[in-house]
């Protein structure tokens, strides 16, 4: 089995403080809190496109009231700009595909801290994005620098191992599947109502 | 006679035959490449600099520049142009069924994935041999306008746009900086800016007014898209024959109301970029060479007439000419042709720069009109790619060296209006007029008032020029985009809501070729069909075109000739402080479709040019 690692912030995303109502304080009780699960990556590259695939499966699954699950893979201007239509959300989960070097299959989950780099940065990835480059360090970045993001941004990343055309994960990452499904499920269980 | 180089020839109706004789007429001797003075004053001279514009490969693809700089005389002494991945796509779609190409070539670019589909589209209606209703035709068109109006706004405002900001000419010339201060602009009471400097401040990445008014309008751009094709990027409503769903009244409303909004944004964007130029012109004259060389171009043409498009090859020459933008190619500033089947005949693609084997064998001698086919032609070339080392005598680049009547030509959204204005053919004159040397482009009323503004051939041409011409070409597309939507309307109206033909894929051996165009210039995709699957594909697409290496002759690409014009203007107090801006801006005014971030690395003295290209560059 490939190693599993869960890294929670300080801000502990996945466990909110709830208030007496089992919401956290900051939400308004009497609405159903809108929640976000999106998958980020191309298609046909079979651990990198973890985040696309995973919604696939995502879909057809059962979700509360408030939960929407949708493949946010078509650039981050396009998500930036479809973000700036809805309604705000009161957290997003954005999962995908990321080679950082770890075990293959290794689940990281951590909160968004809403770290830019220096504007220069910004604009190369805004350049990117317009050009057609999709990411998860793109899309988190474009977007919290033109504010479209809630506060609370949890992401979970999957390392990757193949990256040949195809549809199908490697085992090591089809392991992790399960672990990062629940959580996707934890990290919005807080926020409902119980 | 329309090629100077190639064996072909015509006869006064127009049937072309091979000229001369010989076992093989499309042969030619190749010319080494010489770097030894190069390789002499790098060795020799301490203000000769090597300056790599280094890529970062991503997933999307990427594009370097090699250059060798004489820092002292400011001038470029060699220049390179590397594309840096191989992506396959022809290898891929070998063997598919032909509905597939639709969808996997559209994955060739993340930007124009409508126009791959689109130019796919058409490849395989004509291979099979059936024709879109005019509805399907205008949709193709609406939509396409749009796709054309954001990547041309984004390139203008996002891509080229921070090269002519306040953040970055302070940094790379501090004087210009200090004139701008003083100087008024000319185009003021249309875009609203009264000095150079303050329209400069705006165009600031990531935080000026323009920089997220152009962000702004790509959006609604998409959205008039999407109301028309589903969604983007990639969209799965296009089709051979058309496209695979109805649209209503109702939809083209939403789509209007899109499209007015850009009207009084290429307004602005008109006036601005012609303040732009007209100030760094009165600067420095010699700005006037950044990025120059000859006036060769080629394009495709855009936009079919719905009652002039049959899908036939046989009939190409004359629903091409009946297209918005005509086709044409221009060698040394004058038109050479405007006919489709000509402007097929005179492209080759050769690889001896490039990372590919020679392919041998030439299973078509001639087109399905029976006029002579080089070997080298995209129908008969085959993707053989073979890795290798850097050598920039040998080999460097995973793009091929496509030209046209063995000139490198560029393709670039500017050639359309070029193009259209000295053909004089355009039939279609509701918004749009020609003289002998402009376009006039009469833009409605939308906020502001109705104007006509008038593109005229420059007469020079340049890094300014492409970039003045990029945002006339905003106001072409969306008038163009206007006389469709009524046209459409017209149709909707009678009640004629078909929006596609069916069609059985055929199983015999067949042809077809889409003649098409992004929105930075021409795009053509090849394909032959034979028991029901793809035998070959190619693509042609404007990177290519622009970003391609050196030819069998020597000859640079377009980037490559186009940056050893650019004379280095840029301040800097040594030498280890020179960021190229010239140079970045020569490349960047082709709209490469490639952001860059430049860092300079004081222990080497190289620059580091990052650049991720949307893979337009590289070959297919």
């Amino acid at each position: 089995m490939p190693a599993e690692t869960t890294i929670e912030s300080s801000r502990s995303p996945a466990a909110p403080d709830p208030d007496a109502s089992g919401l956290p304080a900051k939400l308004d009780a009497s609405r159903t809190p809108r929640l976000l699960v999106g998958g980020v990556g191309y298609r046909l590259l079979r651990d990198l496109s973890f985040g696309p695939l995973l919604v696939d499966r995502l879909l057809r699954e059962p979700w509360p009231d408030g939960v929407e699950v949708e493949d946010l893979s078509y650039g981050p201007i396009g998500v930036m700009h479809n973000l700036e239509s809805r309604p705000p959300y009161d957290r997003i989960v954005l999962v995908g595909a990321v080679k950082r070097g770890r075990a293959p299959g290794d689940v990281l989950r951590y909160s968004w801290r809403r770290q830019l780099p220096d504007e220069e940065e910004i604009q190369a990835r805004v350049a990117e994005a317009v050009t057609g480059v999709i990411s998860l360090d793109n899309l988190l970045i474009i977007a919290t620098f033109f504010e479209k993001l809630p506060q609370d941004v949890v992401v979970i990343e999957v390392e990757p191992l193949d990256e040949d055309w195809g549809e199908e994960f490697s085992p090591e990452v089809e392991g992790a599947v399960p672990r990062v499904i629940e959580e996707i499920r934890l990290s919005i269980a807080g926020w409902l109502p119980s | 006679m329309c090629f100077r180089n190639l064996p072909i020839e015509f006869d006064s109706q127009g049937s072309a035959t091979l000229r001369g004789v010989g076992a093989d007429p499309f042969a030619y001797q190749t010319k080494a490449i010489d770097r030894d003075d190069v390789k002499r004053r790098l060795a020799k001279d301490d203000y000769v600099k090597a300056v790599d514009y280094d890529p970062v490969t991503r997933v999307a693809g990427a594009l370097g520049f090699h250059s060798v700089v004489d820092l002292e005389n400011r001038k470029v002494l060699e220049a390179s142009s590397i594309a840096t991945l191989f992506r396959g796509y022809e290898v891929i779609l070998k063997g598919r069924d032909p509905r597939d190409a639709i969808f996997i070539s559209s994955r060739a670019c993340g930007v124009c994935g409508g126009v791959h589909a689109t130019c796919s589209a058409l490849a395989i209606e004509m291979a099979f041999g059936i024709c879109p209703p005019p509805l399907a035709v205008v949709i193709r068109n609406l939509a396409l306008s749009m796709e054309f109006i954001w990547d041309n706004t984004m390139h203008l405002f996002m891509l080229a746009g921070p090269d002519y900001s306040e953040a970055m000419i302070k940094k790379t010339e501090p004087t210009l900086w200090d004139k701008a201060t003083r100087t008024e602009t000319r185009w003021g009471s249309i875009h609203g800016y009264s000095k150079m400097s303050d329209l400069f401040h705006d165009m600031n990445p990531l935080v000026g007014k323009l920089y997220l008014e152009g962000l702004e309008l790509s959006r609604m751009a998409r959205e008039g898209y999407v109301t028309l094709m589903g969604k983007y990027p990639h969209p799965e409503t296009i089709v051979p024959g058309g496209v695979s769903h109805t649209v209503t009244i109702q939809s083209f409303n939403v789509y209007l109301t899109r499209l007015m909004k850009t009207f009084d944004f290429a307004k602005r964007a008109i006036a601005i970029w012609n303040d732009i130029a007209d100030f760094f012109y009165d600067a420095n004259e010699r700005y006037k060479e950044c990025g120059t060389r000859p006036v060769n171009m080629a394009d495709l043409g855009i936009w079919d007439d719905p009652k002039a498009y049959d899908a036939t090859y046989k009939n190409c020459d004359a629903w091409g000419e009946q297209r918005w933008a005509t086709p044409g190619v221009i060698l040394d500033g004058k038109l050479v042709t405007t006919k489709l089947q000509q402007i097929n005949l005179g492209l080759e693609e050769f690889i001896e720069h490039s990372y590919y084997e020679q392919w041998t064998g030439q299973p078509h001698k001639t087109d399905p009109l029976g006029a002579p086919l080089s070997p080298y032609h995209p129908w008969n070339k085959e993707t053989k790619p073979k890795p290798g080392g850097t050598n920039w005598r040998e080999k460097y680049s995973w793009a091929t060296a496509p030209r046209w009547d063995r000139v490198a030509v560029e393709a670039g959204t500017y050639a359309r209006p070029w193009i259209t204005v000295l053909a004089g053919k355009l039939p279609h004159r509701r918004f749009l007029d020609l003289t002998p040397d402009s376009m006039k482009i009469l833009i409605p009323k939308y906020l502001a008032p109705e104007v006509q503004v008038e593109w005229k051939i420059p007469p020079v041409f340049n890094a300014f020029e492409r970039n003045r011409a990029r945002a006339y070409s905003i106001a072409y597309q969306c008038v163009v985009a206007y006389d469709n939507w009524l046209i459409g309307m017209d149709i909707l109206k009678t009640g004629d809501y078909r929006t596609s033909t069916p069609f059985t894929v055929p199983k015999d051996n067949r042809m077809g070729v889409g003649f098409w165009g992004a929105g930075r210039g021409w795009l053509s995709h090849h394909l032959e069909l034979d028991k029901g699957a793809i035998v070959n594909y190619q693509i042609v697409t404007p990177s290519t075109l622009n970003a391609c290496p050196k030819d069998p002759w020597g000859n640079p690409g377009p980037y490559e000739e186009a940056v050893m014009a650019t004379p280095i203007l840029e301040e800097f107090e040594s030498k280890e402080k020179f960021k190229g801006i010239d140079i970045l801006r020569a490349i960047r005014s082709f709209d490469p479709c490639m952001p860059c971030t430049t860092h300079i690395y004081a222990g080497d003295q190289h620059i580091t040019c990052e650049v991720n290209t949307c893979a337009c560059g590289d070959d297919d």
